[in-house]
């Protein structure tokens, strides 16, 4: 049982929450680049948060399902049918065979989520269903989903009738403020620096994709040149010699050696995937003890 | 050895501030000892030249937790041998179809190819780092004589299976990839292999031999000579 791909889009691949613990060997952590559209999409259809969703950037995808089942779609705003028919966002819908569901123009984000009832049935690669394409791992095949692919889900009958509470969902705006844990190399930026950073606004440039989002503005000076490679988390803010910052996202190179200014907690990296080229991004700082404090919040949300 | 925050959910320790074979057994016994702790709370270990990444669950630990509990951990660390690391040997085939600047590096180092070959497969190199792509171990020293800094502009393609120096380090490129080191030779040794469990042979702790071999015995082992 599946949906038939009769149009993939153009780029639409299979994600899940990464692929931990072979960073030591060099296998990035992938995964969906807004946890928080898509952990919601599971809550939703009472899915383990764990499993497997599509993750659509580009407009124009067609899924024709050949059993009943019950999905989900979250994230960016976009234009959604089924059967001709629109559909809203952060709702579920009962499909039955031959039904057509179609994703249309992306209007306001970045990220559409597609989540169907228990997941896709694909075998894990290394403990997940994540795609990364430079690595040939995960999703079908280790590529992104192409027209007529078989995207397999049990059959499922059992009646989900569920919505995202209105005061909960996201709005994508054109400005968004990160906060930001000095960490790593903060140490050799000066104070002078530092103020400047969180003064200053940059723009979300077109380098922007799965890997990393390079902004430019103000250009920030470390008083290192480069530094010992060493490994990246999700969210560090790479300050290379230009001075324009780069935050380091899902598919980011493990290990690196351009200092870093600290990191972006991860939760807003998650409204960053969100954001248009040309958006403007402010920094802001937050301590340790706050910031983990927002994570465990924001995780407890789901569970 | 210093813990510093690197993100919410992650810690960084450095041992040192410069790259040696003392910090790089410290970084290895380091991380053989916390990977052996087998704790699920433990999401990442990431070692690299002088330092390990790690990263938490924070249900379970939070900053100044995970701090004291590395703290503890490695404050008695015991530095293995060297001689206590599993060589490894990899077989390869320096020849010129395939090893497209060993004329450079022997030109530069005023010596033969033969001398270059001799002096790259004679040494055992430590694996400092794994990154850059999956299974790309950095691998040092390699003897000042035929040190070679990295090409101006870098190629388009570097086959899968190049046996390649920069600076004083060498590497094996487990895909084809763009790239701009010294090629000297190929080998059919797989750093990334899917059939395996572990998905590389190699890791931080290893240590590698190059074996010369004869073309012939490079193409019966499935090599390809055409880039």
């Amino acid at each position: 049982m599946s949906f038939n791909v009769i149009k993939a889009g153009i780029f639409t691949t299979l994600q899940d929450r990464g692929r931990f613990s072979f960073t030591h060997l060099g296998v990035t952590n992938s995964g969906v680049m807004d946890e928080y559209a898509t952990l919601a999409a599971h809550k939703l259809l009472d899915n383990n948060l764990n499993d497997n969703i599509l993750e659509i950037t580009f407009s124009n995808v067609e899924l024709q399902a050949n059993e009943t089942t019950t999905i989900c779609i979250t994230g960016a705003k976009c234009e959604f049918y089924i059967n001709d028919e629109q559909k809203t966002t952060w709702k579920t819908y009962k499909i039955k065979k031959d039904d057509i569901v179609k994703i249309g123009k992306i209007i306001e984000g970045q990220r559409v989520y597609l989540a169907v009832k228990n997941g896709f049935e694909v075998p894990k690669e290394f403990g997940s269903n994540s795609t990364t394409i430079k690595e040939s791992l995960g999703g079908i095949s280790g590529i992104q989903i192409k027209n007529n692919d078989m995207l397999p889900y049990k059959k499922n009958d059992v009646k989900i009738i569920n919505r995202w509470h209105q005061e909960h969902l996201p709005t994508y705006t054109k400005e968004l403020t990160l906060r930001v844990l000095l960490s790593y190399q903060e140490d050799s930026f000066s104070s002078y620096e530092k103020e400047k950073f969180f003064s200053s606004s940059y723009t979300v440039t077109p380098d922007f994709n799965r890997m990393a989002c390079k902004l430019k503005g103000e250009p920030i000076i470390s008083s290192l040149d480069g530094i010992i490679s060493e490994a990246i988390t999700f969210g560090s803010i790479q300050i290379p010699k230009d001075g324009q910052p780069i935050i380091l996202l899902k598919e980011r190179q493990t290990i690196g050696g351009y200092p870093k200014i600290g990191s972006v907690l991860s939760i807003d990296c998650f409204k960053l995937s969100q954001m248009k080229i040309g958006s403007t991004i402010r920094f802001e700082e937050i301590d340790i003890t706050t910031a983990q404090k927002k994570l465990k919040d924001f995780y407890s949300t789901f569970n | 050895m210093k813990i510093k925050l690197a993100s919410v959910d992650s810690v960084i320790i450095y041992f040192s501030d410069t790259i040696s074979k003392k910090t790089s057994l410290e970084v290895k016994s380091a991380y053989k000892l916390l990977k052996s702790l087998d704790d699920k709370n433990l999401i990442e270990i990431v070692p690299s030249y002088t330092s390990i990444l790690i990263t938490y669950d924070i249900f379970t630990y939070n900053y100044k937790e995970i701090q004291i509990f590395l703290q503890k951990l490695l404050e008695n660390l015991k530095v293995e041998d060297e001689n206590a690391l599993e060589v490894i040997n990899v077989d390869v085939y320096y020849g010129d179809e395939v090893g497209l600047d060993l004329q450079r590096v022997a030109l530069k180092a005023n010596i033969s190819v033969d001398e270059v070959i001799k002096i790259h497969s004679s040494k055992i190199y430590d694996v400092f780092a794994i990154g850059f792509l999956p299974g790309f171990a950095y691998m040092a020293s390699v003897d000042e004589k035929i040190v070679t800094s990295r090409l101006e502009s870098p190629r388009k393609k570097i086959p899968k299976g190049s046996v390649a120096i920069a600076d004083n380090q060498t590497a094996i490129y487990p895909q084809n990839s763009p790239g701009g080191w010294n090629i000297l030779g190929k080998t059919t040794f797989e750093l990334f292999d899917k059939t395996l469990e572990s998905l590389s042979p190699i890791t931080i702790e290893s240590r590698i031999k190059f074996n010369q071999i004869s073309k012939e015995e490079f193409l019966k082992q499935g090599g390809v000579l055409e880039f």
